[in-house]
This record gives C-alpha cells, sequence and structure tokens, in this order.
C-alpha cells in the first residue's frame, strides 16, 4: 500500500482535522438545526425560529465535531509514532481512546462502553473502506492483451 | 565566437595533415566530453567500469536528466497556492488548507484560553471544606462550561473569515491585506446581524482590527 499523499504528515494534520471537523459540524448543524428550527416553530416565526436554533446549535455540534475529530487525530498520530506502522487497527486503536477519554466524566462503565462502541464504530468503517479499496483493485486489475488470431493453416505450396 | 561562425581561420595556416589529426583530437576530444571517458582506451567491460568518470550519472545519458539529482513525484493535488500573496505560516494547497488549518488554530486557541480562564475561575470558586471529588468537578465543570463557549465562538468566527477571504481572493485573484480587512468586516457585522445595527457595527470593527493585526503580525513574521 503506497503513502496517503492526500494528508498532511503527522503533527500538523491534527490542526486540519480539528477545522475540518469543526468546519464540517458548523455546516451540517446549520442544515440540521435550520430544518430543525423551522418545523419546530408556529406559522409566521419559522423563519425567525430557524435562525435563533442555527444560533444556539450550531456552533454546539461544530465543537462536539471538532474536539472528536481532533482527538480522534491525536489518537491517531500518537498510535502511529507508537507501533510504528499504518494500518487499520490504528483508526480502531485511535476510537477505541476517543470514545473513552470523552466519556470519561461518566464513570468507568460509560467510559469503557463508549470507547468499545467508538471502536467498533471505527472498525466498520476501516473494513468498509478496506472493502471498496479492494473492489477498486479489482476493477483496475491488470488485464492480459487478447490474443491475436490464429493464422489459417495454409496449404504447403498454395 | 568560433562555436558559432566556425572555428576554420586558424586551421587554413596548418598543413592538411596536421588538420587531419587536429580534426581527429577535438573529436576524441568532443567524445569524451560527451560520454565522460575517452572511448579510444575503452577495450571491454571491466575498463570502462574502472575508467574514471564512465559512470557519472551526470553523463550517462542526457535524456535521463539525471544531473538535476533526486526529482520527487510531482502530484497534481501537492501542489501549493500560486496566489499571489497566499503565503501564510503553513504553506497552503488552496482555500481548504486556509480554512481547516485556519479554523482549527484559533478553535484551539479559543478552547485554550477559556480553558483556562474556566480553570482559575473554578479554582476561586472551590467550595470551602469540599471533598477531593468535589473540588475536582468545581474546576472542570467551570472549564467545560469557559473553554467550549469561547471556542465554539472562536471557530464560527473564522470558519466564516476564511470562507469570505477565499472567496474575495478568487474573485480578485490575489491576496492582500485589504481582503482580510473587509473579510473581517464582513464576519462581524454577520456574527452580530441579529442585534441590530449598532452591534453589528461594533462587532464589524473588532473583527476588521483583528484581522488587520493578524495581516500586520504575518508580514512582520514572514
Amino acid at each position: 500500500m503506497s503513502a496517503d499523499h492526500s494528508r498532511d504528515p503527522c503533527p500538523v494534520v491534527i490542526l486540519s482535522d480539528f477545522g475540518g471537523a469543526f468546519a464540517m459540524g458548523v455546516i451540517g448543524g446549520c442544515v440540521w438545526h435550520g430544518i430543525k428550527g423551522f418545523r419546530n416553530s408556529p406559522m409566521g416565526e419559522r423563519h425567525l425560529g430557524a435562525v435563533s436554533a442555527i444560533k444556539a446549535r450550531a456552533p454546539v455540534v461544530g465543537g462536539n465535531f471538532g474536539v472528536w475529530g481532533g482527538l480522534f487525530s491525536t489518537f491517531d498520530c500518537a498510535v502511529k509514532a507508537v507501533r510504528k506502522r499504518e494500518d487499520p487497527w490504528n483508526a480502531i486503536i485511535a476510537g477505541l481512546f476517543t470514545g473513552g477519554s470523552l466519556a470519561i466524566r461518566g464513570g468507568w462503565r460509560h467510559t469503557r462502553n463508549s470507547a468499545i462502541m467508538c471502536g467498533c464504530l471505527l472498525g466498520v468503517m476501516e473494513g468498509v473502506g478496506l472493502m471498496f479499496q479492494r473492489y477498486a483493485a479489482w476493477q483496475a486489475k491488470p488485464m492480459a492483451p487478447p490474443l491475436p488470431e490464429p493464422q489459417q493453416a495454409q496449404p504447403l505450396g498454395a | 565566437m568560433s562555436w558559432l561562425f566556425g572555428g576554420s581561420k586558424k586551421n587554413d595556416s596548418n598543413t592538411s595533415a596536421s588538420a587531419e589529426h587536429q580534426q581527429i583530437v577535438q573529436d576524441e576530444g568532443k567524445a569524451q566530453h560527451a560520454l565522460g571517458f575517452d572511448p579510444s582506451q575503452v577495450t571491454n567491460v571491466s575498463s570502462i567500469i574502472s575508467t574514471p568518470g564512465a559512470l557519472d550519472p551526470s553523463r550517462l545519458h542526457p535524456l535521463a536528466g539525471l544531473e538535476r539529482g533526486v526529482e520527487y513525484l510531482d502530484l497534481e493535488e501537492e501542489q501549493l497556492s500560486t496566489m499571489e500573496g497566499s503565503r501564510s505560516l503553513i504553506p497552503s494547497r488552496g482555500w481548504t488548507d486556509d480554512l481547516c488549518y485556519g479554523t482549527g488554530a484559533v478553535y484551539l486557541l479559543g478552547l485554550g484560553l477559556g480553558g483556562s480562564y474556566g480553570f482559575f475561575e473554578g479554582l476561586k470558586n472551590i467550595p470551602p471544606n469540599s471533598p477531593g471529588k468535589l473540588q475536582l468537578n468545581t474546576v472542570l465543570n467551570h472549564i467545560t462550561r469557559r473553554g467550549p463557549f469561547i471556542g465554539n465562538n472562536a471557530g464560527v468566527l473564522t470558519l466564516t473569515y476564511n470562507l469570505i477571504n477565499s472567496s474575495i481572493d478568487a474573485l480578485r485573484g490575489k491576496h492582500d491585506a485589504a481582503n482580510s480587512v473587509v473579510a473581517g468586516a464582513l464576519t462581524g457585522a454577520i456574527f452580530k446581524s441579529s442585534k441590530g445595527l449598532k452591534p453589528m457595527a461594533y462587532a464589524s470593527g473588532m473583527v476588521a482590527a483583528a484581522a488587520a493585526t493578524w495581516s500586520g503580525a504575518k508580514s512582520f513574521i514572514l
């Protein structure tokens, strides 16, 4: 597997992941809470309701996404630095740590369950990614060129 | 200028034999210059290998272009932004990099500043004679109340600022301090757009001033 050139090297990529996840959360939160606020407001105040819902909730969604993405990236880099290899287990271990550390104030059981949930989620994501990679490789597999048409046997002396 | 108009003037005075000899020497010199070794000296493979300069990579073949040293692959998506004045502290490949790095850095900064403010606030507000767990909880509650609040607001501001800034850059085809200030003013106005005209003007001025400070600091650092 070749190196992934679409991502930056490790220490600085944490900043980029924080920002990217935050931006994704804010924009997604705008859509989500805009629609929710619009639908949950009485007639005549629907636009106002949408705007106030966006103002109140979209930054929080962005913050949650950003903290999750940034923590995940931090743990991913840390796991890479410790294991000195890049494979799907990195993401799964980083997911375990992320889920655990985000739920650490809820007590030991909550931390454990959350870590396992997060690790499983990342495992599924990595598995699907691997499947797509395999499929793409299978689709783009090298093909043998078609054999040339066999020459018609000519009778001797013809 | 003999290389341009042909250096035959000197050869005219020589005898034909010496001219011929000179021609051969010149040819050998040319061949040595092109190949890196004298081909008349070569008899077998081992003598090629042992000839000094025969395997000099810069002379192996001109088409290989080996004399330029190791050349890394130039991937299309790895190209840095070529926009005028777009150079920043971190190399940027375009507006997505500016957006992600800018938002991430300011969000983390806000989170850290708000968190440390909340930390000291929590330390001041610890109830007297409370058990350790309650003390820890008080401090953590203050951190998680102040940190995300400031971080989220700073992050949203930077996100809007970067989106507007990149749009103006793309429209004008270059980046300079005026772009930053205008983008900051628009960002502040949008941020307080539901509070009326006066808060809008205040926020607009403040964010524009912050953007101008950042532009000045950037030009000072770079």
